[in-house]
């Protein structure tokens, strides 16, 4: 047991009866992943985890699964455990009045990164068995049944993670652990997004449509986004308008991510959710990095920072001209 | 070049044309009742207002083969809603400078604002823009089917 877990649960056993529950992860099916967990009572704490396998982001069920905007009954709030990356989101929910904040109580979690499982099997010998993965200072140590592999934590965490630059939550009410050192200055380039411009504008094509092309269309990177709050007017399924047929062809693969991605022009905060869940990784939330930087550059705006700015495309100012 | 130049010849190009009712629209109208002598390539949308220009119809066009999109609206500050057009330059500038990193040509898309008095203007427009995609030719529209693609690794 890690000490950022027990501080975890110890934190959460001393505030329980002002909350109605906890968002938080719990260990999953193998020693790769962990699961999202609704803490309801006293005894489900024990069962509460945090370590750098946490990679699904909790804000999620606030906006699609819960009421969090009208206060409860009996005063009691919602917990809800945020690394930084979440921690934006959770700004952006409230910005757009998904989430209240009086509602919420945001346990902080400053995170070093994320693992990605996809690279972690790359790695080692014999993927399929896998008995253990543990952070150990900025080496990982996977244990599997032909023995144990070490390698360095930098190889086998997430993209978005590598180029971090909110490694601490934005808001909370509680940090658990101390404040983490950014990857990447607030002003730094994308230095993935460059890489595919340094690409030519042929070559840029190409390389979308080879992404695209293995896109099975099964929405997982819509349903895991915090911020596709369309739920059943998402204009993907709709008849009416009709922007997407069913047939199979790269149309209609790249127009399904030209909609995912423009709408969240000026919204996503980059936690990386749709990449990660994506089953055939294609690297989706790299499209919207490059329309983060362009809404940086344009407009000095990056979403999920301040609850009190309006995202960008929802506003206008009459002043700005050249554009 | 040969080959880019027969594919200009084999079909003709079509720009697909968003206009809003209030002064674009009246300023296209004026063009004609002028007679001012203007290109037949583009095929006009009238839309209420810029502000009713959702980037994915731009894109959509794009996709399915238009070989060039215009959306012109009122002047910023004539709008004839007030604020339509200030929304819609924000979405269409962000929108101008996604589409390269896409790998869709951007200057096969334009937006501008032309008003119902100036036709003569709206002639220019339509004229230059016209030329643009006749140098540009016909749009290719997206491969069906990627055999080699560009590696590109960021970590």
């Amino acid at each position: 047991m890690d000490d950022k877990t027990n501080a975890l649960r110890e934190h959460v056993k001393g505030i329980f009866s002002n909350l109605e529950l906890v968002l938080g992860w719990e260990p999953g099916y193998d020693p790769l992943h962990t699961r999202p967990f609704y803490v309801r009572t006293e005894s489900d704490i024990d069962r509460l985890t945090a370590n750098c396998l946490s990679f699904q982001n909790l804000t999620r069920y606030l906006a699609k699964s819960m009421n969090a905007v009208d206060p409860a009954a009996d005063g009691r709030k919602i917990g809800v455990c945020v690394k930084g990356c979440d921690s934006r989101s959770l700004v952006a929910l409230i910005q757009e009045k998904f989430v209240s904040r009086d509602r919420v109580y945001v346990i902080g979690l400053p995170c070093r990164g994320t693992l990605d499982a996809r690279r972690i099997r790359a790695l080692v010998p014999d993927p399929a068995r896998i008995r253990s993965v543990n952070a150990e200072g900025d080496e990982l140590v996977v244990e599997t049944d032909r023995g144990i592999s070490r390698f360095a934590l930098d190889r086998a965490i997430a993209r978005k993670c590598l180029q971090c630059r909110y490694p601490n939550p934005v808001i909370h009410d509680v940090l658990i652990g101390d404040p983490v050192t950014p990857r990447l200055k607030i002003d730094a380039e994308n230095p993935s997004v460059a890489a595919v411009e340094a690409l030519s504008l042929e070559d840029r094509l190409l390389f979308w449509e080879n992404q695209l092309d293995r896109c099975i269309r099964c929405f997982a990177c819509r349903n895991a986004c915090p911020l596709c709050v369309c739920q059943n007017h998402c204009i993907m399924e709709t008849r009416m308008p009709k922007w997407i047929t069913q047939y199979r062809n790269m149309n209609e693969k790249f127009m399904f991510h030209m909609i995912h991605a423009l709408h969240l022009a000026g919204r996503c905060t980059e936690c990386g959710e749709c990449e990660r869940v994506c089953p055939v990784g294609i690297p989706v939330a790299l499209i919207k990095e490059k329309i983060n930087a362009i809404i940086y550059e344009m407009l000095d705006y990056e979403s999920g920072i301040d609850p009190e700015a309006v995202p960008p495309l929802l506003t206008f100012s009459p002043k700005e001209t050249g554009i | 070049m040969s080959s880019k130049s027969d594919a200009k010849q084999e079909r003709e190009i079509k720009i697909v044309g968003f206009l809003c009712n209030w002064c674009s629209y009246g300023g296209a109208d004026t063009a004609g009742v002028c007679r001012f002598r203007q290109p037949t390539d583009l095929r006009i949308i009238r839309i209420p207002c810029t502000g009713r220009i959702d980037p994915l119809m731009i894109v959509k066009s794009l996709i399915q083969g238009a070989d060039g999109v215009l959306v012109s609206g009122c002047h910023p500050n004539d709008c004839h809603y007030a604020v339509g057009n200030f929304y819609a330059r924000r979405r269409m500038e962000v929108l101008k400078r996604f589409l390269p990193y896409m790998g869709f040509q951007s200057d096969r898309f334009r937006y501008t604002w032309v008003s119902a008095s100036e036709g003569q203007i709206w002639q220019q427009v339509v004229t230059d823009f016209s030329e643009t995609i006749h140098r540009l030719g016909p749009n290719p529209g997206l491969h069906q089917t990627v055999d080699s693609a560009p590696a590109v690794s960021w970590f």
